[in-house]
C-alpha cells in the first residue's frame, strides 16, 4: 500500500499536467480562431481562381509545356503522394490517421504496380515515413509556418513539384491532408493535384453562375492566360490545403486537451478519495493501538 | 452615373470591395480602363498600379500589384492580385536599396524581382491617371 505521501505527490503531479493542458487547450483554441479566420480570407481567391479555370479549362483540349498540369502526361505509372501533417504532437489522432491512410494509400498503389514518392509536409509524418519507408521519399518540408509566413511557404512546395513534374518525375500527385469540417471533427481527405481535376469544381460553379458559361475576351488570348493560371492554381490550392490543415490541428489539439484535461481532473479526485481513506485508516490504526496499550497497563 | 462593383484579391485576404465609378488596371498588353457595363474581358497582369475612383472620378485608392489576373462583366471587376501593397505605403528608399542589390544577382528568379522591383518604383515615381 502506498504511503500518504506518495499519494499527495502523485495528486501534486497530476494537478500540473492538468494546468499545463488546460493551458494548452486555451492556447489551442485562440489559434483555431485565428487560423480558421486566415482561411476564410483565403476563399474568395481561390473560389475566383477555380471559376476561371472552369470557364477556361474546356478550350484546352491537349498540349505540351504547362497545358501539362491539366491535361496530365498521359501516363499512371508514376504517383507522388504527399501527406500534410502538423508540425507538433499532442493532438489526439491527427497526425497518425494522415501517416495511417497514406500509408495504405502507398502499399495500395504499389499493389497495382505503380512506382510511389512520398513527399511529407511537417515534422510528424516526415518522421515517420522516414522510419517506414526512408528510400522512397524525394523530399520533405518541415516547419512550414503557414499562419505567419502564408502565401510564401505554399509557393515553396508548389515550385517544388512543378520542377519535379515537368522533370517527368512523376505522372500524378496525391494530397492527403486533415480537412477541416469543425472544430473538434476533422476528415482524413486525398485530393489529386497534378493533372488538375476539374469536373467537378466546374460542376458546381456552373450550377450557381449560369453568366459564368458566356463568352469572354481573352487578353493576351486563352492559351496565355491559362499558362499563367495554371502553376498558380497549384500554389494556391497547396495554401488552401495547408491552411485547412493548420486550423484541423488546432481544433484536433483542442479536443484532445479539453478530453486530458478532463481526465487528469477525474484521476485527481479519485487520488484524493484514496488519500482521504488512507489517511483515516491510519488513524484508526494509531487509536487501536493507543487504546488497546492503555488497557493492558 | 452608374457604378461597378469592384473586388481586388489577394491570396491572404479580400482586399478592396465596393461599388466605384471606374478602374484602371494594368493590362498585360496594356492598361484596362473599366467602367460600368464593360463588355466580359479576362486578361493577366503585369506588375502596375490598379486604380480605383469614385463615381465623380476622384481616385479613392491606387495599389501595386505584382502581376495576376482579372475578370470583368458588365457589373463587376474581379482581380487576383498575387500580393497586392497600397502605393502610399511603399518606401521608395528601400525598394531602390532591392533593385541595387537584384541587379548584382543572376539568374531567373532575382530577374523577376527585380521587373517587380522596378515596376514599384514606377509606380511610385508617375503620377498620370492621378486625375481622369
Amino acid at each position: 500500500m502506498p504511503s500518504l505521501k506518495d499519494i499527495k505527490t502523485q495528486i501534486n503531479s497530476v494537478g500540473s499536467t492538468r494546468k499545463i493542458t488546460s493551458a494548452m487547450k486555451m492556447v489551442a483554441a485562440s489559434k483555431l480562431r485565428r487560423s480558421q479566420e486566415k482561411a476564410e480570407a483565403a476563399r474568395p481567391y481561390s473560389s475566383r481562381l477555380e471559376e476561371m479555370l472552369a470557364s477556361l479549362a474546356s478550350s484546352a483540349a491537349s498540349g505540351e509545356g504547362i497545358i501539362k498540369l491539366l491535361t496530365g502526361t498521359g501516363n499512371d505509372q508514376n504517383y507522388i503522394v504527399v501527406p500534410v501533417s502538423a508540425d507538433r504532437g499532442l493532438c489526439g489522432g491527427f497526425n497518425s490517421s494522415i501517416n495511417r491512410e497514406t500509408f495504405k494509400l502507398v502499399k495500395s498503389l504499389e499493389a497495382d504496380g505503380k512506382n510511389v514518392q512520398i513527399m511529407p509536409l511537417g515534422k510528424k509524418s516526415r518522421d515517420f515515413f522516414y522510419r517506414v519507408m526512408k528510400d522512397q521519399i524525394t523530399e520533405s518540408f518541415v516547419d512550414l509556418n503557414i499562419s505567419n509566413t502564408g502565401y510564401d511557404s505554399a509557393l515553396q512546395v508548389s515550385n517544388k513539384l512543378q520542377e519535379l513534374y515537368f522533370e517527368e518525375k512523376f505522372d500524378k500527385c496525391i494530397l492527403v491532408f486533415n480537412k477541416f469540417k469543425s472544430a473538434i471533427s476533422q476528415e482524413v481527405t486525398k485530393q489529386q493535384l497534378i493533372p488538375l481535376d476539374v469536373s467537378n469544381s466546374s460542376k458546381e460553379e456552373n450550377a450557381d453562375d449560369s453568366s459564368a458559361k458566356a463568352i469572354y475576351d481573352y487578353e493576351p488570348d486563352e492559351e496565355t492566360i491559362l499558362k499563367d493560371l495554371l502553376p498558380k492554381n497549384v500554389s494556391i490550392q497547396i495554401f488552401k490545403v495547408l491552411l485547412e490543415s493548420d486550423a484541423g490541428e488546432h481544433g484536433a489539439r483542442m479536443a484532445a486537451m479539453d478530453n486530458a484535461t478532463r481526465n487528469a481532473g477525474e484521476m485527481i479526485d479519485s487520488l484524493t478519495l484514496k488519500y482521504n481513506r488512507t489517511r483515516q485508516a491510519f488513524i484508526t490504526k494509531e487509536l487501536i493501538e493507543i487504546i488497546s496499550g492503555a488497557e493492558s497497563v | 452615373m452608374a457604378t461597378i462593383s469592384f473586388d481586388l484579391v489577394s491570396p491572404e485576404n479580400l482586399v478592396f470591395n465596393d461599388e466605384v465609378g471606374t478602374i484602371i488596371i494594368p493590362g498585360k498588353d496594356g492598361d484596362l480602363g473599366i467602367l460600368p457595363g464593360h463588355s466580359k474581358v479576362m486578361s493577366s497582369l503585369r506588375p502596375g498600379r490598379v486604380m480605383v475612383y469614385s463615381e465623380d472620378k476622384n481616385l479613392i485608392k491606387s495599389f501595386f500589384v505584382s502581376g495576376g489576373f482579372t475578370e470583368i462583366n458588365p457589373e463587376k471587376c474581379i482581380v487576383l492580385a498575387e500580393s497586392v501593397v497600397e502605393v502610399n505605403s511603399l518606401d521608395k528608399i528601400l525598394i531602390e536599396k532591392e533593385i541595387q542589390e537584384l541587379e548584382n544577382k543572376e539568374g531567373k528568379e532575382p530577374e523577376e524581382q527585380l521587373s517587380v522591383a522596378k515596376a514599384k518604383l514606377e509606380a511610385i515615381n508617375v503620377n498620370y491617371y492621378d486625375k481622369i
